[in-house]
């Protein structure tokens, strides 16, 4: 009995591209991440796990973690939360939604590159457009009074505007205390047209006939019925969304080397920023291979759950 | 319980009339169908009674309250829908209990975990469930109270979209095509469940389908709409019977009517496919006519029959109990369907030629305009003429 081996064919060049491309670079690493090896060596030494002991416990390490966690914490539920809402805003409309569509969209078109070079211009301390607007509401009283709180009756140099007025801005690149939080915004700025974008897509599956049975039934106010069913029936949107947001927070890269190259005292230092100067500047492959792993963990973890505990739940 | 009257309603979406001023009057306890094919505006009217549409101008009464501003949860209404629009994420008794959460529990007992602390909820949750409880036997979906809408099968679905009309026990019950997706068989069996609910239950029911039969096997009266308009309001005999326009006529009864094409002259005299209708108009009214005939009321005659129509056997469709005799009869574009007894069919063969004739006075006679002209009651005066 002759068998076939067209089979082989058929899943050959996809199987051997996937090894070559894809699993293949991951055992590169690790491999490289238990050695010393740098770009141009002829040899290189077993390290054993030394490189991860590093990760672990120096603190310019602890400070990357920090940074691309409290990045994505910070990013993600802020850009999901405004991606769904503009989505249920622009759904909402009878006309302009298009032109909203395209406004919220435009960020994530261009190049992150290019826009951060404009964000650094903006926010310079001297020259910028964003400190220069702060100033300027200084003089005129009825904003100064608004914005720092003294028409509540609090004294205006305790909140945080009345004492910029009195003193200066922030250098928002440039002081420790706000230059993660700048960059997380531009990564809202940057990112949330796309979860819009997800989330539209999301709202036109829902079926309309599901909300007249909620009208039908008494969910009167829109929050009823967004509770009833629009937020059950995005579910399978929202796992991606979130997944995709995750993700791609972890891997903010262009707008920190752009902006602040990790700094300042390694306060934005995020983990694929920081391969790039070990792996790439340094050229320390083993601790940046390392950074790579725990890098890919993180990814792994975040698509497990969603496949193993989320996706169960959302799909009825 | 309640009657619901419409007025003078009418519907635009833009410069497109989609309803042409509806007047209805459905009495309290009635079962009347709106049917017509699709896009007539039947679906519309629905909405409107609803409250899910707003009419363009008219006003929509029940329970001798108008109703016009009132929002759809206030009318005390149900509605069933086509495609039965079950919450997805809720099991059966979780999408049974939330038209009554809705309605008995106030927005701090609808809270998730914090609406536990609220006192007296768990008196009012109980109700809700027994309530429940109580529909679900009637429709028999107990068994099923705990399943998720994607785990039940097409008519039981149907079952808990009726349960979820019938917890709030609601003044009427519209109910938009909810049959049609179902199969067949199925479907035959929900229709005498859905007359057994309504005659148990003796509440008003408002029923949109485009199937004729549904129409006339369970409704108390047939609203006909085609085209915006309501052509004709009545029980089902006398809407099958007594047609009062060609589209009615037409539509309603399975095969559908044969129109012939006929003359009338100016003494109220028809001739139609070369013989004279035993009956003459009341209002002679010269011109082209169609003549109506079901195919029930035409009947075989043995070949070379003398004073007969004849056609060619182009089909013959066996239904069992009947046979249907498709005729291409010369002078009428449409083939003449004929009902007869399968004994009776047995000798035709396709090609041949077949003599048929109209059992007198069951003729339908409508004018150009489609509207059914008045034949004199007199069998012999066209005779005499």
């Amino acid at each position: 009995m002759g068998k076939s081996r067209a089979h082989y064919w058929f899943i050959g060049p996809a199987v051997a591209l996937m090894l070559l491309l894809l699993i293949m670079p991951v055992f590169v690493a690790a491999t490289l991440s238990m050695t010393d090896y740098s770009l141009g060596n002829s040899s290189f030494n077993w390290v054993g796990i030394e490189n991860y002991e590093k990760l672990f416990s120096r603190r310019s390490y602890q400070k990357m973690f920090s940074a691309s966690l409290t990045y994505v914490l910070v990013v993600v539920p802020i850009s999901v939360a405004l991606g769904l809402g503009s989505a249920l805003l622009i759904s909402s409309l009878r006309i302009g939604g298009e032109l909203y569509k395209a406004v919220f969209f435009l960020p994530v078109m261009a190049t992150l590159l290019a826009m951060a070079i404009v964000w650094e211009f903006a926010l310079n301390p001297i020259v910028g457009v964003v400190n220069d607007v702060l100033r300027s509401g200084c003089d005129i009283s009825w904003i100064h009074s608004m914005l720092s709180g003294s028409w509540l009756g609090y004294e205006p140099a305790t909140s945080w505007y009345g004492a910029a007025c009195i003193k200066k801005f922030p250098l928002w690149l440039g002081d420790k205390q706000y230059a993660l939080g700048t960059i997380a915004f531009i990564g809202i700025w940057q990112g949330f047209g796309f979860n819009m974008v997800l989330y539209l897509a999301g709202l036109t599956s829902v079926p309309r006939e599901l909300y007249q049975a909620a009208h039908m039934d008494g969910a009167d106010s829109a929050w009823e019925r967004f509770k009833l069913v629009t937020w059950p029936m995005l579910g399978p949107t929202n796992v991606f969304v979130i997944t995709i947001s995750s993700i791609r927070s972890f891997q903010v890269f262009d707008t920190v080397e752009a902006l602040t190259s990790g700094g300042p005292s390694k306060s934005t230092y995020v983990m694929v920023y920081a391969m790039f100067e070990k792996g790439v500047k340094q050229n320390l492959l083993g601790i940046g291979s390392a950074i790579t792993i725990v890098f890919l963990a993180f990814v792994l973890i975040l698509t497990l759950v969603q496949v193993y505990f989320v996706n169960r739940r959302v799909h009825y | 319980m309640a009657g619901i009257k419409l007025r003078q309603v009418t519907k635009k979406y833009g410069s497109l009339n989609v309803l042409n001023s509806i007047d209805l009057d459905v009495a309290d306890g009635e079962f009347l169908t709106l049917v017509g094919p699709s896009g007539c505006g039947k679906s519309t009217t629905l909405r409107i009674i609803a409250g899910l549409e707003t009419q363009t101008t008219g006003d929509v009464e029940i329970d001798g309250a108008l109703v016009n501003e009132v929002r759809p949860s206030l009318r005390d209404l149900a509605m069933v829908f086509q495609s039965y629009a079950l919450y997805p994420h809720l099991t059966v008794q979780q999408n049974l209990m939330t038209p009554l959460r809705l309605r008995d529990l106030d927005f701090w007992e609808r809270l998730p975990l914090l609406g536990y602390l609220v006192p007296g909820r768990a008196g009012k949750m109980a109700k809700i469930k027994e309530e429940v409880h109580n529909v679900a036997a009637v429709l028999k979906i107990e068994p099923l109270l705990n399943r998720k809408p994607g785990q039940l099968s097409g008519g039981q679905r149907q079952r808990v979209a009726l349960g979820r009309a019938m917890v709030r026990n609601p003044a009427a019950f519209l109910m938009d095509e909810p049959l049609s997706n179902l199969d067949a068989s199925l479907r035959v069996h929900m229709r005498a469940e859905l007359s057994e609910l309504h005659r148990d239950l003796q509440s008003t029911f408002i029923y949109v389908t485009h199937d004729q039969a549904e129409a006339l096997t369970m409704s108390d009266r047939i609203a006909v709409m085609m085209d915006g308009d309501l052509l004709q309001l009545g029980p089902p005999d006398e809407v099958y019977q007594n047609p009062n326009d060609i589209r009615v006529a037409e539509f309603i009864g399975s095969p559908k009517m044969n129109i012939l094409p006929g003359e009338a002259d100016d003494t109220g005299k028809v001739m139609c496919l070369g013989f004279e209708l035993d009956q003459t108009l009341e209002l002679a009214t010269p011109g082209p006519v169609s003549v109506g005939l079901r195919p029930e009321h035409l009947t075989l005659q043995p070949t070379g029959t003398a004073e007969c129509f004849s056609g060619t056997l182009s089909y013959k469709e066996n239904l069992g109990s009947d046979v249907f005799l498709h005729l291409e009869t010369e002078g009428c574009e449409q083939k003449v369907v004929l009902r007869v007894k399968p004994t009776e069919a047995d000798y035709a063969q396709l090609g041949q030629t077949i003599c048929y004739s109209a059992e007198p006075g069951k003729m339908i006679v409508f004018g150009v305009d489609g509207k059914r002209l008045g034949l004199s009651a007199d069998h012999n005066q066209g005779q005499s003429d």
